[in-house]
């Protein structure tokens, strides 16, 4: 099992209180990836779970144990640097086993389980070479061989493949993703890349200036985001932010205006909104050529043609910059010439003045089939 | 690549200003020690003659024997130097290793005053301590001992050797340590399978420094707390040929150059464990 519940956990360092009151069910067999900008306290509450941190108030509890006051080796927990922490004047095998004689594990037993974690990692042509002549995949391979022989209840990564390049990047992430259903363990993984977060977990949990500023599935962040950080942090390039007045609010959703334009975002809308000002989010890939709901106009100042997209940023009606769209690879634009574009009511995201999004009508099983079976269960 | 680095290229007068520079460092420190041995050659009579030479005329290692003779008690001197140094630097090693990972790791209180402790008897020469020195031993009764010798000698000797060792062992990565601390390893089984291994060429560094150190500086200690020949380190043993009337110049260099050759060797033997990139492969930098 591998249960892990923190209840208004927080750390200070001085008085300056690094994680302010982090509440978080972690289930078992879970993979859940912490992202968020750097500085965020994410890699802090990491080693908190892990024990190289303390804890400055609240619990940390492990299947119901407050695990608080003891050593690592105790919690039953594993974790992989992200700069590996290999024993360079070791062998693969005797870096992999380390934990195992640690333990004194008796010599045959050792032997079995260090060559079973190799055939899982596909180290096994490489058990008698030293670190140093291995690359870095293989490298971060063995840091996760040695997390894998103790046979921890939760399996914690601390930005493990930000020191590979993209292509290798690519591929961990899939070897990771298949590890996890082999190994059914509850793994934590820190990350500031959104593209690992989607890509790999159950659950994100987004955090921000020590805060949790959403929890939910990536599919969920990325239509339902509870707020401006979330919906500019999560979707790649960032969401753009649109200064708007409400008109009404009504049962259909929220009528807002827009440079003298009116269309009306489903989203739950409350009282007390109108006449005020709100922020319009529309993400860069939601935005076509030729009016919609909402028309405007973009002279793009850069463009940037990636193959299978065309990354325009621009001033919007003349006004402001860096407002980004994504068009279609074949897109017909150059820079300063200017283009008629056009957004969808339904695509649109509403913050209020606190950049707290109104929830948008929108039923997460019609976009996340796996969050449909999860609201089954 | 055998090309020379672009920033490894000079003209030609520049490289004939670092030659010209590096030649008259060399002779400075070089000479003395070809004087010694060409002196160390040449029959005693030669060594007084008027003009000088300095090439021996049939030059022999006649001295090389003849020192033996003259002061029977020689390989004891050479032995005790070894034996005294070689202690001082195994209990230096023994003291300093822990010592330098605790202050390479651990914060506690205090721990920069002492290191400042440290530098600060460093400044003391153990010469101007040693009237009180003398009657500390004197009142715990270890005079004329190897123990007398010795202890002073790995006192003085472990504050830099704590500095030395504290400085490479800050460049071992923090999260080697903390990855065996989360495998359930104690500091000390951490300190023996991960961190000495990967600090060996520090330690083979403060090794030599502190065999050097100990060769030359037991002179002192020798002279003052010692009065038994047995126990005499070679500079003290060197004064044997020291005569009433003459000194024996050419034996003396030749055992000069005899009673260093053991330190030469361990040296030698040690240094093989100066190996860079030991930690290749240990974290990404």
């Amino acid at each position: 099992m591998g249960q892990l519940n923190l209840n208004t956990v927080q750390k200070f360092y001085g008085t300056f209180e690094v994680l302010k009151g982090i509440d978080l069910e972690v289930k078992n067999g879970e993979f859940v990836v912490f992202v968020g900008p750097s500085g965020c306290g994410k890699s802090t509450l990491l080693r908190m779970i892990a024990g190289l941190d303390e804890t400055s108030a609240g619990d940390i509890l492990i299947d119901g144990k407050r695990v608080n006051d003891l050593p690592p080796v105790k919690r039953g927990i594993a974790m992989v640097f992200q700069s590996y922490a290999l024993y360079p004047h070791m062998t693969v095998f005797e870096n992999i086993a380390f934990p195992l004689r640690v333990e004194k594990m008796q010599e045959d037993k050792l032997k079995a389980k260090v060559e079973n974690a190799a055939r899982i990692l596909h180290l096994d042509q490489r058990l008698q070479q030293k670190p140093g002549l291995l690359s870095g995949g293989q490298r971060q391979r063995v840091a996760i061989g040695r997390a894998i022989v103790r046979e921890p209840k939760i399996f914690l990564f601390d930005e493990p493949l930000s020191n590979l390049d993209a292509a290798l990047r690519a591929d961990m992430r899939i070897e990771l993703a298949k590890l996890h259903r082999q190994l059914k363990a509850t793994m934590i993984y820190v990350t500031h890349d959104q593209v690992e977060a989607m890509t790999m977990a159950d659950r994100i949990v987004v955090l921000n200036a020590g805060e949790i500023a959403q929890t939910g599935a990536p599919l969920e962040l990325y239509h339902k985001p509870a707020n401006m950080f979330v919906a500019g942090f999560i979707g790649n390039p960032k969401m753009n932010m649109l200064p708007v007045i409400c008109k009404s609010v009504g049962a259909t959703g929220v009528e807002i205006e827009f440079q003298g334009q009116t269309a009306t975002i489903p989203v739950e809308g409350r009282a007390g909104l109108v006449g005020q000002p709100l922020t319009l989010g529309i993400r860069p890939e939601h935005i076509q050529f030729g009016a919609a709901d909402l028309a405007m106009t973009i002279a793009p100042s850069v463009i940037e043609h990636l193959g299978a997209h065309t990354v325009a940023y621009a001033a919007v009606n003349g006004e402001g910059e860096n407002f980004c769209a994504m068009l279609p690879g074949s897109a017909a634009i150059r820079t300063e010439e200017t283009v008629p574009v056009g957004l969808n009511a339904a695509d649109c995201h509403l913050f209020d003045a606190h950049g707290i999004a109104l929830e948008r009508r929108l039923e997460l099983g019609d976009v996340d089939i796996g969050l449909l079976n999860a609201g089954a269960v | 690549m055998s090309q020379p680095l672009m920033v490894n290229r000079y003209r030609w007068y520049e490289l004939i200003g670092i030659y010209a520079g590096i030649l008259a460092f060399l002779t400075f420190i070089l000479a003395p020690f070809v004087e010694g041995f060409l002196v160390s050659l040449k029959p005693l009579s030669q060594l007084f003659s008027s003009p000088y030479r300095f090439i021996p005329q049939n030059g022999s290692f006649e001295a090389y024997r003849t020192m033996w003779v003259s002061v029977p008690g020689f390989a004891r001197y050479i032995f005790n130097s070894f034996f005294i140094s070689t202690i001082v630097t195994a209990v230096v090693l023994m003291l300093v290793v822990p010592a330098a990972y605790a202050f390479a790791r651990f914060k506690f209180r205090g721990s920069g005053h002492l290191l400042g402790a440290f530098l600060a008897v460093n400044m003391f020469s153990g010469a101007v301590l040693l009237i009180p020195l003398f009657r500390l031993m004197r009142s715990f009764g270890v005079l004329n001992t190897y123990f007398a010798i010795i202890v002073p000698g790995v006192a003085f000797l472990i504050p830099s050797a704590i500095w030395l060792l504290r400085t490479y062992m800050m460049r071992i990565p923090r999260e080697l340590d903390e990855a065996a601390f989360v495998d359930g390893a104690s500091h000390f089984y951490t300190l023996r399978r991960v961190i000495l291994p990967i600090a060996m060429p520090g330690i083979t560094v403060v090794a030599i420094t502190t065999f050097i150190g100990s060769y030359a500086q037991q002179f002192i200690y020798a002279l003052t707390f010692n009065s038994k020949t047995e126990y005499a380190p070679l500079p003290v043993g060197l004064f044997a040929y020291f005569g009433r009337q003459e000194v024996i110049w050419n034996e003396l260099m030749a055992a000069s150059f005899v009673g260093i050759a053991p330190a030469m060797i361990v040296i030698f033997f040690l240094q093989r464990y100066l190996v860079s990139g030991l930690t290749a492969g240990a974290v990404k930098q």
